[in-house]
């Protein structure tokens, strides 16, 4: 699910210059072609997934889709009432509230650190903390898998070493969502960090001066003058993190299936699987629901973190 | 500016009336009238077909179908690989856009789905049907009526250790429930395995390995007609405890790591688990030269029978297809006992066809031969269109059963729960 955001601007009317009118013909005509576009490939399937998402419509259904009964909220409820999609939205739930601000730090510190911190090698510590954003998933869960392996991975021969009994991470209802969180942590804070590194740029460095001079430390500094400068920074980080973490599907998919016990399955997931059952009309409501959630998240996100 | 507008607002609430009023669905049933088997004109093969395969076969095709266009040269035949992960989508949205290709080869567990989308065509008398697995046939079948041909079947055996066998005090394969379990429990005793059997601690496709032990006890997951399913019956509960016993009495692990069963086959661990003749090749590569002596296959135990699960891919020839009679006559091609023989050499699919099991390429390897012996009495999940939710239910209750010990009547009654409310489609 990705919305569009489109910025469509009205032409300013001046009542009276002849000119202008035939500029905002001029102007529709060049904008049709991307309104048709935006029309058929955007507009029609958003609009045709909610119709569905109010109708009984299944796989069977895909040569006549408008034969199909209206059921008005019934895919809503059984949805909500799923304790299996319940459960999800849990998981998700969680993914995002630990996940979200594990991600913020890790690439925020990375970017500091990058910033003023190391100065040696800076372009290879760039390159390899943005490498893992770029790697196909897949490969990464082969590796990750491996790693987490409960006899012969990595992390529990390490944790073997200072006498730790490490858990079968993936294979453990208390630890395989835990491992996600790491796993799409370190996946994603590439992302916040280039942003950051970008937005950390922008604090002048004649303030730092003068707060050190008045005896600021550097953590005051840091509380004070970065981080109140970075808040559009941040804030974008943190709206484009959560909607990306409310979505998240491949980190499951592709390490757990959603298991042990549906312990790592989330909302996107489990819509996919509805969807995969042929059951395209539980599967749009869900999809909507998630949608929903995501308006309202970020509406608050935007909210609270605006400028006083 | 306002005016237009306004007639946008009218044609939205337009074509939103006339969406509306076109909603809906026909009292009439979507299918109408009786599928209606034709026969096929006789003679050579003619025109151009076009097939999609899957995986490995959709790429080894191409050279079995050229013989066809010899034997029939004014046929052409364009054989479309397709990936397996998107190759369901790709037969949905090209039912649904009427761009199917002539023929096809399918997944079993998808038949019941195309057929209630009406898009497969009846399999016409040129093909006898009874040459056939009677389990891998009646993957075909709906309402008594045949849509297609098993092209290559694949059945689960037991796979076991003979050495460790042997220093567990075993010479012969276990027969029964009680054997199976008893030979599992010595190898971790005696035979210094970490856990005696490996078996899947459900998620997708424990099924598989389920529901075969409650056939083997007699039981049945779907009533005579079809109408109803039966999950919660006795026999099943009672195989469903059977399975579970492996968990609780500590023989199989409830939490095995992804994709070590060969590796742990070949270096002892667990000396036993349940696959099909694929497992053959990865094990025997996994544990160098000399490993196939050191291990075997067995049929499954039996209880009231040895039953198994049969697996495959069935040809299918299109509703919409042009050439229908050409798409027939090759599909009776690759249904000779001849070609089935030729294209098990070539990818090693093992035949559907019964009478091409006593090539010498077969008969000669037996390991093999027992698979063939065991496709006698292996079968295949019910052609519901929605097998595939049914059967993830299933699965996620096998999990609860065999990790956290649920009971397994309860289990199997919210399986039949949730069964009879996803309904057959």
């Amino acid at each position: 699910m990705s919305t569009a955001a489109t910025t469509e601007r009205k032409p300013r009317s001046r009542p009276g210059h002849r000119r202008n009118a035939s500029e905002a013909r001029a102007g529709l005509i060049l904008a049709v072609p991307f309104l048709l576009l935006f029309a058929v490939f955007t507009l029609w399937p958003v609009l045709q997934s909610m119709f569905m998402s109010f109708t009984d419509t299944r796989v069977n259904d895909i040569r006549s889709p408008f034969s199909v009964n209206f059921v008005a909220f019934d895919n809503y409820v059984k949805a909500l009432s799923d304790p299996v999609f319940r459960r999800a939205a849990l998981n998700t739930g969680v993914f995002v509230v630990v996940g979200v601000p594990l991600t913020i730090a890790a690439g925020l510190a990375a970017a500091v650190a990058l910033d003023k911190g190391i100065t040696r090698f800076r372009g290879v510590f760039r390159v390899g903390f943005y490498t893992p954003v770029i790697t196909s998933i897949v490969a990464v869960a082969v590796v990750w898998r491996f790693l987490l392996q409960p006899n012969s991975g990595l992390v529990n021969t390490v944790l073997g070493f200072v006498g730790i009994d490490g858990p079968n991470w993936l294979g453990d209802t208390r630890t395989s969502l835990l491992s996600l969180i790491i796993m799409a942590t370190w996946r994603n804070f590439g992302t916040g960090m280039i942003i950051f590194l970008a937005g950390l740029q922008s604090v002048p460095w004649n303030l730092h001066e003068a707060a050190s001079l008045d005896g600021a430390s550097a953590w005051q500094r840091f509380w004070n003058i970065t981080l109140p400068l970075l808040r559009p920074t941040l804030l974008f980080v943190l709206v484009t993190t959560t909607i990306g973490y409310l979505q998240f599907f491949e980190e499951p998919f592709v390490m757990t299936q959603g298991g042990p016990l549906n312990s790592t399955i989330s909302a996107s997931m489990y819509t996919y699987q509805q969807f995969g059952f042929g059951n395209y009309g539980v599967a749009g409501a869900m999809a909507y629901l998630t949608f929903l959630v995501i308006v309202v998240v970020t509406i608050i996100q935007f909210r609270l973190t605006r400028e006083k | 500016m306002k005016n237009r507008m306004r007639t946008a607002a009218a044609l939205t609430a337009l074509l939103a009336l006339v969406g509306m009023s076109a909603c809906g669905r026909d009292d009439g049933g979507g299918t109408t009238g009786e599928p209606t088997q034709q026969a096929v004109e006789e003679g050579k093969a003619s025109g151009s077909l076009t097939m999609w395969a899957m995986g490995t076969e959709g790429e080894k095709l191409p050279d079995l179908v050229k013989k066809f266009e010899a034997d029939n040269p004014d046929v052409t035949v364009e054989v479309t690989a397709i990936p397996w992960d998107s190759a369901h989508d790709k037969f949905t949205s090209a039912i649904a856009a009427g761009t199917t290709p002539d023929l096809a080869m399918v997944g079993t567990t998808w038949m019941g789905e195309f057929i209630g989308l009406n898009a497969l065509d009846p399999t016409p008398d040129l093909i006898d049907p009874s040459k056939f697995f009677e389990g891998a046939q009646a993957t075909t079948v709906v309402n008594d009526t045949s849509y297609g041909v098993p092209w290559y079947v694949e059945t689960r055996l037991v796979f076991y250790r003979t050495d460790i066998a042997e220093k567990a005090g075993i010479t012969e394969a276990p027969t029964t429930w009680e054997g199976l379990k008893d030979m599992a429990k010595a190898m971790q005793d005696k035979g210094g395995a970490t856990w005696g059997i490996a078996l899947q601690p459900g998620a997708t496709g424990s099924w598989q390995t389920v529901v075969p032990f409650m056939w083997s006890n007699g039981g049945e997951i779907i009533n005579d007609d079809m109408s109803e399913f039966t999950f919660d019956e006795d026999k099943n509960v009672e195989a469903l405890a059977y399975y579970q016993s492996y968990f609780t009495d500590g023989i199989a692990n409830k939490a095995p790591a992804q994709g070590s069963t060969e590796a742990d086959f070949a270096s002892g661990d667990v000396p036993m688990f349940i696959s099909g003749p694929w497992m053959m090749a990865s094990v025997e590569t996994t544990g160098g030269e000399g490993f196939a002596d050191k291990y075997d296959v067995a049929l499954m135990p039996t209880k009231e029978i040895s039953a198994s699960f049969v697996g495959g891919s069935n040809l299918a020839v299109f509703k919409s297809s042009e050439n229908r009679d050409a798409a027939w006559k090759l599909v009776d091609f690759l249904t000779t006992d001849e070609t089935q023989v030729e294209w098990f050499g070539m990818s090693t699919d093992l035949p559907s066809v019964k009478s091409a099991w006593d090539d010498d390429a077969l008969k000669s390897n037996e390991k093999l031969a027992k698979f063939g012996t065991q496709l006698e009495t292996a079968f295949a999940p019910p052609p519901v269109e929605t097998w595939e939710q049914v059967s993830a239910s299933l699965d996620a209750q096998v999990e609860k059963v065999t990790k956290t010990g649920t009971d397994p009547a309860e289990a199997l009654k919210t399986v039949q729960q949730e069964a009879t409310s996803i309904g057959m489609g």
